[in-house]
């Protein structure tokens, strides 16, 4: 798969599950690309992140990835 | 005439030790002070001026009904970082719109926490400006905390530290968190390695890990210098890397003497408040030592140092007489935690001992091996630890290619259940059922 | 509030000019003459007085540390009244200790009577200090801790203001060194210890006692669901349907979640991930107080703190039952151990039995493990004991 095509599929599968919530661990992503090492998987987010289609999420102890302003608390905390 | 009344968090400005109110309160002061300067300098107060004054109401209704007046936001950081800022609102933004919002950015200090006033006013003058003027030095990782601003001010801030002041932001989340040290050989004749080499190093290395978090849970890397462990690296961090030696305790035996003779203060005057009576090497150094391998012998303190496990206890009550061994390196204990979940962890003796030499290959190497194992195997919010206890420290060997040895374990195992594995069965696994009844009927 | 940008942002440019990953300052940049030229070559150390050290370097140099202590929470203008003192005496260098103790080095001992003077001078309109000196060997230094109300989302009470109390009560420890060993007393807020104090000689904890409050009507509406379930670490989390009135009399059924609260351990995790699951409480919410622990190597093992008093009640501004019992435990603990003797190296010696009785504190059925595999190992199962 090259970079965009799994750029891609990272992008549908927050897409496909964006229902029932807009957060997702690291984890999640690796299983969505299974062939990939994860230090490759951190770059495409890296890359996604950088180009402003991802965002981080933070419990302060934990840190998710979401689409950018996706997410019901993100509309809650006013910074819009 | 202040903004809140605070009669209860008032009360906490008397006894003697430094008073936290007051500096809130001194910090209130000055930003009324100082406002029309500062808007006459161009630089207005980025964030309200009665931010002090507002934090002092919230506490003062916390105090009254002993709860929290603080909420969570998930904002992380700056853009492209997923660490370094703590997100928190007010739940009473009406009643104390200063600190509406008031998030945390943490600041990554420098090994040793060793300043230069010129290095400490600049970033003074930049918190007072763009935050609340009110910090943590440190907070318990070890960063520079500068505690409330708004979230507009956050890449403003950002930005004057990475291109002014040359200082990047510290670590939160899922990432690497700020590595911290002791002081090390700075200002320390215990240390057995450079911890704020070290220190200084890895963090240098493990940028991307630090700032983008992809680990399953937080990670911290910490340095003592030696076994006593000043910056409790055996307790609270995921690596943590204490100095050892391997060789001989250096011994003056003339210092020995002095002790002895009460020429020279114990314990380098730690207990000098209160009279024990005269030392007795006997008791206070031989008969403590947790390996029974020191000796009186005519007047000379004699060490059985093959037997010796370096707990510092000689060393830190007689230091002018003994001195750590010249072949010194640092061991590498994996895997502690606080309590949550599953009980509080202990960092595990994982390399007995490794040479702390730059460029720190080996440690790197160990470091990397841990890493893609956790990434690959650990549940989210899954600690070091926990792996280690869901699959076996005998794994950890395994993908750190450690041999195992009897340093390892406290003691061998309690029970004989070990699952062989196919390979180690001379013959394997895979029998025949005929040649089997040629011996035994069915 | 005009908005004053610093030139280095451009928000529809963001990664434009941007500077990252440089890390800290580098640490030799920082030191103080006579440390950079001894680092690694120091022979030895002493404690002149409470508070102040002397190393000697093996070129004969000496450096003089005056430790103080403080707050943690330090405005601006304190930290450049530090810059002031350490420009007047120190030749513009100053260190931060990890016990948040403030060190003022000068590199000859004539210098020191005038630096100890001003620092001792320095006092707080409210009467405390501003540098008290101490905080070295055989007593107590600066208690580390958490933010407590100041600044968190889960707190179980102030850290702050904990930890005020209880330096006031045991001031004259910090600046004496007449106990048996270094006593290191640590404070965290909630269970989750952002402050890891699980191995100090006495910890001072908050805790939570009462499960969240869940608020049916907005929580479908402020927080992702699943999210609020898998931060439940014990599982009590799952996600339901209820009917409810509403505010303005309407009755709906919406989507929420069920806490199964005999599984609670009250860390608010949830809460951090839904602010419709609030956890606080006046009555509900205290402290715990630990024993027992230590980090050093030294004689005995590293060790993990042990519950000795299960609930403190909040008590703001002054938490006297906290500090009573925190006074009693050390006075115990000065009184009977050996020299050398951590807290629970001496508490280990006399046996836990003894350690209540001679502490007055009272033992109950919460002091009994019951926490997983852990809890068998903390049970006696041996003959030998005390009456």
């Amino acid at each position: 798969m090259d970079k965009e095509a799994a750029k891609q599929a990272i992008v549908d599968f927050i897409n496909s599950k964006s229902k029932s919530k807009s957060k997702f661990y690291f984890n999640d992503f690796t299983k969505v690309l299974p062939d990939m090492k994860t230090r490759e998987v951190k770059k495409l987010l890296t890359q996604l992140i950088n180009e402003g289609v991802l965002e981080f999420w933070s419990s302060g102890s934990t840190t998710m990835y979401g689409l950018a302003g996706a997410g019901k608390q993100h509309a809650t905390e006013g910074e819009e | 005439m202040p903004k809140h009344e605070t009669p209860m968090v008032d009360q906490l400005e008397s006894g003697p030790w430094p008073s936290f109110v007051s500096e809130i309160k001194r910090q209130s002061e000055a930003r009324h002070q100082k406002a029309k300067e500062m808007e006459e300098a161009g630089k207005p107060y980025q964030i309200p001026v009665d931010v002090c004054d507002d934090l002092l109401g919230v506490l003062e209704m916390s105090f009254k009904d002993g709860t929290t007046h603080w909420k969570h936001g998930g904002i992380v950081g700056v853009f492209g970082y997923g660490g370094g800022v703590i997100g928190r609102y007010c739940d009473q933004p009406e009643m104390f719109p200063g600190v509406a919002h008031f998030h945390t950015m943490r600041v990554n200090q420098p090994a040793g926490k060793y300043y230069t006033t010129e290095y400490l006013r600049q970033i003074c003058d930049l918190w007072d400006f763009r935050g609340s003027g009110l910090t943590n030095m440190h907070g318990s990782t070890g960063d520079i905390v500068l505690l409330g601003t708004r979230t507009e001010q956050l890449e403003e801030i950002f930005g004057t530290l990475t291109h002014e002041m040359d200082q990047d932001l510290g670590g939160s989340g899922s990432n690497l968190r700020t590595p911290a040290c002791c002081l090390g050989e700075s200002r320390c004749e215990f240390a057995c390695y450079d911890t704020q080499e070290l220190c200084y190093q890895l963090t240098m290395e493990y940028q991307d890990e630090l700032h983008r978090p992809a680990f399953p849970y937080k990670f911290k890397f910490k340095f003592d210098g030696c076994p006593n462990g000043c910056v409790a690296s055996i307790a609270r961090s995921d690596m943590s890397f204490i100095g050892t030696w391997r060789d001989e305790i250096r011994i003056d035996q003339e210092a020995v003497a002095a002790y002895i003779g009460g020429e020279l203060k114990p314990n380098a005057g730690a207990h000098a408040s209160r009279d024990w009576g005269p030392f007795d090497i006997q008791k206070e150094v031989i008969d403590l030592c947790p390996s029974q391998c020191m000796r009186l012998e005519d007047g000379k303190l004699i060490i059985d140092n093959k037997e010796c496990v370096r707990c510092m206890h000689c060393i830190n009550t007689m230091p002018r007489a003994l001195r750590i061994g010249n072949d010194r390196g640092l061991s590498i204990l994996v895997g502690a935690k606080a309590p949550i979940l599953d009980g509080a962890q202990m960092g595990s003796l994982l390399v007995p001992f490794i040479k702390a030499e730059p460029p720190y290959d080996e440690i790197k190497e160990i470091i990397e091996n841990i890493w893609d194992w956790w990434m690959e195997e650990g549940k989210n919010r899954e600690r070091l630890g926990e792996l280690i206890k869901r699959q076996g420290f005998q794994k950890l060997l395994e993908v750190t290619g450690i041999k195992p040895v009897p340093q390892h374990v406290q003691e061998p195992r309690h029970n004989p259940y070990i699952f062989w594995k196919e390979e180690e069965v001379p013959g394997g696994w895979q029998r025949d059922i005929k040649e089997f009844r040629k011996l035994h009927q069915r | 509030m005009t908005f004053v940008p610093s030139g280095y942002y451009n928000p529809d440019k963001p990664m434009e000019g941007r500077i990252t990953d440089i890390g800290p300052r580098y640490y030799a940049d920082f030191l103080p003459p006579v440390i950079k030229k001894n680092k690694g070559k120091w022979l030895y150390h002493e404690i002149l007085e409470p508070g102040v050290l002397m190393h000697k370097a093996e070129s004969g140099d000496e450096v003089y540390t005056v430790r103080c202590g403080s707050p943690r929470l330090l405005s601006v203008e304190t930290i450049r009244e530090i810059c002031d003192i350490a420009d007047k005496h120190c030749d513009g260098y100053v260190r931060f200790t990890t016990r948040n103790n403030i060190e003022f080095m000068v590199d000859s001992k004539d210098k020191l009577e005038a630096l100890k003077e001003d620092l001792t001078s320095r006092k707080h309109p409210g009467g405390s200090y501003k540098f008290p000196i101490g905080g070295t060997g055989a007593g107590l230094t600066n208690i580390v801790h958490t933010q407590g109300w100041i600044h968190c989302h889960t707190p179980a009470t102030d850290a702050s203001a904990t930890v005020k109390v209880v330096m006031d009560e045991l001031f004259e420890e910090f600046q004496k060194m007449e106990l048996p060993a270094k006593l290191r007393i640590s404070m965290a807020c909630c269970l989750n210890m952002c402050g890891a104090v699980h191995c100090s000689d006495i910890a001072i904890l908050g805790y939570h006692r009462k499960p969240p409050i869940i608020d049916h009507e907005w929580l479908d509406n402020l927080c992702e669901i699943p999210l609020a379930v898998a931060a439940c670490p014990t599982g009590a989390i799952r996600p339901t349907k209820t009917k409810i009135t509403t505010e303005s009399g309407e009755e709906k059924e919406v989507k929420t979640v069920a806490i199964k609260q005999e599984r609670c351990m009250f860390c608010g995790n949830c809460y951090t991930m839904c602010p419709s699951l609030p956890l606080a409480d006046k009555e509900g919410d205290g402290l715990v107080i630990m024993a027992g622990g230590k980090i050093s190597n030294r004689i005995s093992q590293p060790k993990f703190s042990k519950v000795v008093v299960a609930f403190i009640p909040n008590e703001p501004p002054r938490w006297p039952t906290l500090a009573k019992v925190m006074r009693k435990l050390v006075e115990t603990y000065a009184k009977h151990a050996r020299k050398y003797e951590r807290f629970g190296d001496w508490a280990e010696r006399i046996g836990w039995e003894r350690f209540f009785e001679l502490c007055e504190l009272e033992f109950t059925h919460h002091l009994i493990d019951d926490f997983r595999d852990p809890a068998y190992y903390t049970w006696r199962q041996t003959t030998q004991f005390k009456f």
